[in-house]
């Protein structure tokens, strides 16, 4: 099996050196005290009015980290379930969290323990709350809608990777009549979200929802680093656009930019004087 | 260095060697169980600052690992000349290193499972609501468990697979947990009608625009566009010939099937291509916390 290396185009490698600077250059100086300013992300907002109504009714929340393998998108989507945890502690709402990944379920019921001692209601906690349904696709979904359907569940969460599945938690969520808030990176899944959700968080502001809700330093300067990476992504697109209208889709630079051994190609144009 | 130059021409440094690899293996699994278990009672003991370095060290080195393998240069003939030039030296150690991961996986399936069948025996002994649902949850889960067993230990030809075993699985596979996958599937269609419906309500211009495109990108990839444009209108399928003038070129490109392909490749894709993007550097930034362990939401 042949693995992508950073020799393949030493371009791409600078870029993520690049990226990876500017976020810790930014977390040190959140962390020295500069101020950082974070938009308002309405869905994010929600979350304390979809715990409320579900307090009102007392019917439980439902969180839901899909079918996500345990990764960089599951710690993000359990973080937030964390926060969300804490909120329901204060008013000991019911809630259910189900995963369809024993990695995640394992990780969840510690981060679900941790969230109900740190908001000072560790007799809430409940493990049989934490639950493990299926790792098939569709085993998985109908245990979901089986529950939202049988518990009427007032508020649901859903943030993580989502596959064909989303739908169906989602307009069963909506029969329901339970405030739904989705968050997902997985593109294909939005427009269903944005379809059968109140509030749907979209892309990288799955990403900022730790740092808007916590508003921690570190999070918070993060978010300030993706951004100068996002303005470095949008001028090499500007860039490249420019330079492959002027000098063609084949020019060396352009193949720095985008392609497999576009460093040598372009290194080796320059030292020859230009050309190809 | 000429035995170092060896094992990596022949791969060996992460691989067994094939003459002792069940002997080698078991030493492997024992000592990683002798490891967890002689680790876990001296985790528990530490202090919890002194238990986070050790979770710090930990989570670095195993992160280093994957940054060196994919900043390293892949060529080093020019030190080990039997060295394949396609890979570095910490390339073999991926796949043993993600095997690794997958046990783990493993391991948390038993924990799932295990609470999984903890919360149905609950239901069922203290006959909380819908207990019947346990019931059958517990049964399917036993019945299915061992006919999937012995058909694995079938098809390694360790038991016999009888006639009875045979068609068992089969009704249990094949017939029900395949077709009941598909019919949920299958009603994903009912819900994408619905949730359709609320969509392309036209409550205001937004939703209009998004309505009409819809409407337009739907009939122009389906058979009934092209039939429109080119059957009933006439309108010319073909590219527009070089040199042509405006009007021929826009004549030539006002099909259903052409302004459909036109909205999915030049307004779609590069929409969902800016979403990527975000998705993908706010995933490196949180890689980056979670390698550093800046991140201290869950961990």
């Amino acid at each position: 099996m042949s693995y992508q290396h950073a020799q393949d185009n030493w371009f791409a490698a600078i870029v993520i050196g690049f990226i990876a600077l500017a976020v810790l250059v930014n977390i040190i100086r959140a962390r020295m005290g500069a101020q950082l300013y974070i938009r308002r992300i309405p869905g994010l907002d929600a979350i304390d009015e979809a715990i409320g109504r579900s307090t009102e009714l007392g019917r439980p929340v439902t969180m839901i980290p899909g079918m996500t393998a345990f990764g960089v998108v599951a710690v993000q989507a359990l973080t937030i379930f964390k926060y969300i945890t804490k909120q329901i502690a204060r008013f000991a709402t019911p809630m259910r969290l189900l995963s369809g990944d024993p990695t995640v379920f394992a990780v969840a019921q510690e981060a679900i323990y941790d969230a109900y001692n740190e908001a000072g209601r560790p007799d809430l906690y409940d493990a049989d709350n934490i639950r493990f349904l299926s790792d098939r696709q569709f085993a998985f979904a109908s245990g979901v809608a089986g529950l939202i359907q049988r518990e009427r569940v007032a508020a649901s969460f859903m943030f993580g990777e989502f596959f064909a599945e989303s739908l169906i938690f989602a307009e069963t969520g909506n029969m329901v009549g339970a405030i739904q808030i989705a968050g997902t990176v997985s593109f294909t899944q939005v427009p269903f979200f944005v379809a059968a959700c109140d509030y749907t968080i979209i892309g990288e502001e799955f990403y900022a929802t730790s740092a808007y809700l916590s508003r921690e330093p570190v999070l918070l300067g993060s978010l300030v680093g993706q951004d100068i990476a996002k303005l470095l992504f949008a001028l090499t697109t500007l860039g490249g656009v420019v330079a492959a209208t002027i000098a063609g889709t084949d020019a060396p630079i352009i193949k720095l930019l985008g392609q497999p051994g576009g460093w040598d190609a372009f290194w080796s144009s320059v030292l020859k004087g230009g050309g190809q | 260095m000429h035995m170092l130059t060896n094992l990596m021409a022949q791969q060996t440094i992460w691989r067994l060697p094939e003459e002792s690899r069940i002997l080698f293996a078991t030493l492997i699994v024992l000592g990683a169980f002798v490891l967890i278990l002689g680790l876990a009672p001296v985790l528990q003991t530490l202090p919890p600052r002194g238990r986070r370095a050790i979770i710090v060290t930990v989570t670095f080195l195993a992160g280093l690992f994957f940054a060196a393998e994919f900043f390293l240069p892949v060529d080093w003939t020019a030190i080990f000349p039997k060295d394949d030039p396609k890979r570095n030296f910490l390339t073999p150690a991926i796949q043993p290193a993600q095997n690794v991961l997958q046990i783990i996986g493993a391991l948390a399936l038993g924990l799932g499972t295990f609470g999984l069948v903890r919360l149905h025996l609950r239901n069922a002994v203290q006959r909380r609501a819908q207990w019947g649902y346990s019931i059958v949850l517990l049964v399917s889960f036993v019945v299915m468990a061992t006919l999937s067993i012995l058909n694995t230990l079938a098809e390694k030809e360790i038991v016999e697979r009888g006639p009875v075993l045979k068609r068992a699985f089969s009704i249990l596979f094949d017939y029900t947990l395949v077709q009941l996958d598909a019919a949920m599937f299958s009603l994903i269609a009912f819900y994408i009608f619905s949730a359709a419906y609320r969509a392309f309500r036209i409550r205001s211009i937004e939703a209009s625009i998004l309505m009409f495109t819809a409407m337009l990108v739907m009939i122009g990839v389906v058979p009934l566009g092209a039939f429109i444009s080119y059957t009933l209108l006439g309108l010319p399928e073909a590219g527009a010939p070089e040199g042509a003038n405006f009007l021929t070129q826009l004549e030539h490109s006002i099909g259903l099937p052409k302004i459909a392909n036109w909205v999915l490749t030049q307004l779609n894709a590069p929409a969902q291509r800016a979403i990527e993007f975000g998705v993908g550097i706010g995933g490196l930034a949180m890689a980056i916390r979670l390698w550093l362990s800046l991140e201290r939401g869950v961990t």
